[in-house]
């Protein structure tokens, strides 16, 4: 029985239940709603939600627990030889199985991942029988346990929301369990990495050279220098800041301080439409456009810029993040109290000296918060990158040339055919890992920064 | 001047050299501060113009007129055969009838190999299909003749278009002398015409750009967002509603808060790497399926839904809250008869503003491995697909001049999504703002 | 309305403002004498700060002000095209209803003014401006060992005379004053109002204020305003004593306010 007929079956069960709860509280009230406690729509609803909390709890924890219960069984099933071996070659013949018994194809595979597959496939229907039992058990449990519990002096709404206010809690740590996620999929992953690979020589090691070797042949590991890849995604970052920390902070002061507001009504809209746009499309104008008008400007006065280079990665990505930097500088600004510039005209400053003295170091904590923010969105940034930057791990200083960084090795070591026992690919976890704590920590000193300013003004 | 007796230091000579210095800063502060806003316009302009400059093109496409005969012969099926029949004729033989009624326009005898290797070099390989469609559509048309628009080869087409110079030597060129020779007199006769890219539009992944569409990525595309929408919607107003009117201010509600904005600016690659190892290796869900897409832009579209709504039940005054309160009914009810249908216009503002960011968004997709060439439309959420976005990351890597223009018209397709998106949301915003 | 003559300051005709199509400030004629406080009294919303704003031309910050007559300062009207705002307001300082002290050190606070002027070129003058400047304000006693703290970590008084010891750093020849003490506790007034009276000395200081007891106390010459109108002008003994206007009367003994 396939899950969305059991969700069905489930949902039709919740309706019969509402229905049933109502017509008994309709009769033990004898038709009389004043005797009762709460409205008796609550009553149908006791019951509906019981019966719902009982089958998908059973359903989720069925689900979750299904996968890992039967690929233990098949490991205990493997060849012994295959069982006690090598982890990596252990997680390939699971991998095979599995595929075997997704595909139904047995094209290339060792017939003992045939039988397996033929065993996982069976496993797999049986629970799914077991699980349909269970949960339609737990369905009629709960039913009849909340049925009986519908009474004139039962607290009905109480419970009812006893139980939203549960649902809204599991809604609320559904933000955690990401974060639990995120940091969980990649910490296992990268604890495996430096199994194979020394951690040291990943932080500091200058040469990005990872080989993608045979499919478990073990001995070539390559080299996995995280410096020459992170020094990519730096010096993109500084370039992209260079062009949108002036220009957008500069196009904040404007709209704020000088523009009217019919300029301002225009041209605000406006440059938030660069914010709207998608960054693939950003990457095919760097790709199409920017990178070859750059070279062959470069080639005009006899500079040598390739196609797919920092600067047009940089520069690009800095005029995606001009509308971050306006607008969130634009908000610091806004923030800034009016009698401050009341004070300062008072003395009579000019507005530019009013800015640059008093409004500028008045909101510049702030600002930092927003640059810091942008700086974290330039070093997540991936599109970009992927289609402007290129693919070389080279560690230089030299704009014109082309760099990788921290995202696009994440992408290249992680698409195509990949076996999660090489360190060709568990290294994209190290490099997720090392991706998540850095912008961790300036989201998280941004934000901080950033709130300190709002309360100082408040 | 003045009748004080003093002379201020305002008339000084030196004062009045200042005052004009500090005004010619003002000057070039304001310059500055109107360039900067202009230039970050020009590359707005000049991204537009790029994208929509190159795109125009995608959405049309070289066709051919050629009189076709439909031969029951050729065909291989009885004269007065049925729609059924016609249907299961294969594509080769439609094929060769193209083929054949292009070779008698340009006079190449049966048997010269060589001109016919080359004059199949000018019609698309999706040939077939359109005769196909044609008979089943009218199977009379069966034995007579017909002037049919074919579709042109994709190395034809930018040569009709401009976009490369026809007197590039030949060994740059895709298609040789004799082709381009014959492709004038077609052009002199008046049969050769940019018509309609449709298959835009219907059409999956293809190595063919005149056959290539965005069909199937509009699709998966859609499936997401319904996801998301299904899923983004009731969790994220649930924990707005939790974290804004009934959490205690503890330990944890702190944690959330700190974590939900912490979320919101992870970098989408992050959540693509969380969709492969929970949703794929974890879960085994199916790979390149909407499905997964989908729960991945869910929880990256979850924290911008969370934070709208938080400012959109803020917004509703408390008084009317205790109005509620005050006539006896719960917290419970105040809040979801009360602060939450006045809040939803906020809510539903910023589920859209998520939603176009969702829609946008390529990386995570590519993770999960969205990027597979998929031919066949999904039939449900757990079919492969691809999405508009990664769609046109795709195209944007094939070496095809055709690509260019179908790339830049997949973005226009796909920024029209989302400035209509962003165009409600502000509509939304406005039409139902309350100034309480 | 107009009274002394001689020592004239400001001399205003026919003054009105708009805001918009609002009218705010409905034809004042009035003089402002150097040498004496002058008190602008009247409900809320009358226009006395409106009128206040004009005379330093801080009704040009709003976008929907108009201002039509003539301010004359020393016989110049200052709307004139040839007068520069800029040093105007230089020439008429101000000291705002909130203490405004920017978010910079004390002497940054007072030197702030001096230098967009270039009044002080050494750093040695300049501490001397800072130093007079807090002595006239009668602050420097209390910070002269902290001058690179935050304006803004001294108490509310303490602050208000920051703000006045900054105006009068670019030697003003009028000091205005909107509500001066409305946000600062009784002790931390009667301060700022002895500090009023010693400036008086030296500037030609127009005060606006919600308390008609501080407009006995510091003030010579005293305005009433209503619903944009000056209502009476005179010395401040007269109005509280013996004013003139019926309204005035209700006013003062509290019929409205």
């Amino acid at each position: 029985m396939s899950v969305t007929l059991l969700i069905l079956i489930i949902l039709g069960a919740v309706t019969a239940a509402y229905v049933a709860g109502l017509a008994r509280v309709r009769a033990v009230s004898g038709g009389n709603a004043r005797v009762l406690h709460s409205r008796p729509s609550y009553y149908g609803t006791y019951v509906a939600l019981v019966v719902a909390l009982a089958a998908f709890s059973v359903m989720a924890v069925w689900l979750i627990a299904q996968g890992p219960v039967i690929m233990g069984h098949i490991t205990d099933l493997l060849p012994a030889d295959v069982r006690n071996g090598d982890p990596s070659m252990r997680e390939l013949a699971l991998a095979q199985v599995v595929n075997v018994a997704q595909s139904g194809s047995a094209f290339g595979a060792e017939p003992y991942a045939v039988k397996l597959a033929a065993t996982y496939n069976s496993m797999l229907a049986s629970s799914r029988l077991y699980m349909t039992i269970a949960v339609l058990l737990a369905a009629l449990v709960a039913f009849a346990l909340a049925y009986r519990q519908v009474r004139p002096q039962a607290r009905a709404r109480n419970w009812v929301e006893a139980v939203v206010k549960a649902l809204l809690i599991i809604c609320s740590s559904i933000a955690v369990l990401t974060t639990v996620g995120i940091v969980l999929s990649m910490l296992f992953q990268t604890i495996h990495f430096f199994s194979l690979v020394p951690p040291e020589n990943f932080f500091f090691g200058l040469v990005w050279d990872p080989r993608f070797a045979a499919a478990g042949s073990g001995g070539e590991t390559g080299q996995f220098g995280l410096i020459p890849v992170l020094w990519g995604t730096v010096f993109i970052t500084i370039l992209a800041m260079m062009v949108s920390v002036p220009v957008g902070l500069m196009s904040a002061i404007y709209l704020a301080e000088y523009a009217g507001p019919r300029f301002r009504g225009i041209a605000k809209p406006i440059l938030e439409i660069l914010a709207g746009i998608p960054t693939v499309v950003y990457g095919f104008f760097a790709l199409i456009t920017v990178g070859p008008f750059l070279r062959d400007g470069g080639a005009l006065i006899g500079l040598d810029i390739d196609a797919r280079s920092a600067l047009t990665a940089g520069l690009v990505m800095g005029i995606m993040i001009i509308p971050f930097v306006s607008s969130l500088s634009d908000d610091v600004i806004n923030a800034v109290p009016q009698s401050l510039r009341d004070g300062s005209y008072g003395l009579g400053a000019t507005k530019s000296e009013t800015i640059r003295r008093v409004i500028l170091p008045a909101a510049l904590p702030g600002i930092v918060g927003s640059i810091i923010l942008a700086v974290s969105r330039a070093v997540g940034e991936t599109m970009i990158v992927v289609m402007a930057a290129g693919v070389a791990a080279n560690l230089t200083a030299n704009p014109f040339q082309a760099v990788t960084t921290v995202t696009v090795k994440i992408v290249s070591q992680l698409t195509g055919d990949q076996e999660f026992t090489s360190p060709q690919t568990l290294v994209a976890f190290a490099l997720g890992m090392t991706l998540f704590v850095i912008t961790l920590i300036l989201n998280v000193y941004a934000l901080h920064i950033v709130r300190k300013y709002r309360e100082q003004y408040d | 001047m003045t009748d004080t007796g003093k002379t201020p230091y305002f008339l000084s000579e030196r004062a009045q050299k200042l005052v004009r210095k500090r005004y010619a800063a003002e000057r070039r502060f304001r310059f500055y501060g109107l360039a900067m806003i202009i230039l970050a316009l020009a590359f707005l302009a000049v991204l537009f113009y790029t994208i929509i400059s190159q795109g125009i093109s995608g959405f049309v496409v070289t066709n051919i007129r050629l009189p076709v005969t439909f031969t029951a012969e050729a065909l291989g099926v009885e004269p007065g055969a049925t729609a059924e029949d016609l249907k299961g004729v294969s594509g080769f033989k439609y094929t060769k009838l193209a083929r054949r009624s292009l070779n008698d326009y340009l006079g190449i005898p049966k048997g010269d190999t060589e001109d016919e290797r080359l004059s199949r070099g000018l019609l698309s390989n999706g040939v077939d299909v359109q005769l196909r469609k044609i008979l089943v559509n009218d199977p009379t048309l069966l034995g007579s003749t017909v002037e049919v628009w074919l579709l042109a080869h994709g190395s034809v087409d930018p040569f009709v278009k401009g976009q490369i110079s026809r007197d590039l030597p030949e060994n740059r060129r895709l298609i040789n002398d004799q082709q381009m020779a014959w492709l004038e007199k077609l052009e002199h006769d008046g049969r050769v015409d940019l018509r309609f890219n449709s298959n835009l539009f219907t059409e999956g992944a293809s190595a063919d750009p005149e056959l290539a569409g965005v069909g199937v990525a509009l699709l998966g595309s859609f499936f997401m967002m319904v996801l998301v929408v299904l899923l983004a919607l009731p969790l994220g107003v649930g924990a707005a509603l939790y974290l804004e009117e009934f959490a205690p201010k503890n330990r944890f509600t702190d944690l959330v808060e700190v974590n939900i904005n912490n979320l919101a600016a992870v970098p989408s690659i992050v959540f693509g790497i969380l969709g492969l190892a929970v949703f794929i290796n974890y879960a085994h869900l199916p790979r390149s399926a909407p499905i997964v897409g989908g729960l991945v832009l869910t929880l990256m579209t979850l924290p911008t839904v969370i934070i709208a709504t938080r400012a959109a039940i803020r917004a509703v005054p408390p008084s009317i809250k205790e109005a509620a309160l005050g006539v006896g009914a719960s917290k419970m009810q105040a809040v979801f008869h009360h602060v939450l249908p006045l809040a939803m216009p906020g809510i539903l503002t910023g589920l859209i503003i998520g939603l176009a960011q969702a829609m946008g968004e390529t990386a995570p997709l590519i993770m999960v491995g969205m990027v597979a060439a998929v031919f066949d439309f999904p039939g449900s959420p757990m079919d492969p697909a691809t999405a508009l976005p990664v769609q046109i990351y795709i195209w944007s890597g094939l070496p095809e001049r055709g690509f260019v223009a179908l790339t830049s018209a997949a973005i226009m397709i796909l920024l029209a999504f989302l400035l209509t998106m962003n165009a409600t949301a502000v509509i939304l915003r406005k039409r139902f703002e309350r100034r309480w | 309305m107009i009274a002394d003559t001689g020592n004239v300051k400001f001399t205003t005709r026919d003054v009105h403002v708009f805001y918009g199509a609002k009218e705010a400030i409905k034809g004042v004629d009035l003089d402002i004498n150097n040498n004496e406080v002058t008190a602008l009294i009247g409900p809320s919303g009358c226009g006395k700060s409106t009128y206040l704003r004009c005379l330093n031309r801080m009704n040009d910050t709003v976008d929907s002000a108009r201002v039509t007559g003539t301010i004359e300062l020393d016989g110049v009207d200052i709307y004139d095209r040839s007068v520069d705002v800029v040093q105007l307001r230089a020439r008429v300082g101000m000291v705002f209803q909130k203490p405004n002290p920017f978010p910079k050190s004390i002497y940054e606070n007072v030197a702030y003014g001096p230098r967009i002027h270039g009044l002080a070129t050494k750093k040695s003058e300049l501490d001397e401006v800072v130093e007079t400047s807090l002595r006239k304000a009668g602050l420097w006693n209390e910070v002269n060992d902290r001058l690179d703290t935050q304006g803004t970590a001294l108490s509310g008084g303490q602050q208000q005379r920051l703000c006045i010891a900054r105006a009068i750093a670019v030697s003003p020849e009028v000091i205005l004053m909107d509500e001066p003490c409305s946000a600062l506790d009784p002790i931390a007034t009667a301060r700022v109002e002895e500090l009023i009276d010693e400036l008086r000395e030296n500037y030609a200081i127009v005060i606006v204020t919600h308390s008609m007891q501080q407009a006995a106390r510091v003030s010579q010459k005293t305005a009433f305003f209503h619903l944009g109108d000056l209502v009476e002008y005179g010395d401040t003994e007269d109005i509280f004593t013996n004013p003139r206007e019926e309204r005035t009367r209700d006013y003062i003994t509290g019929r409205f306010g």
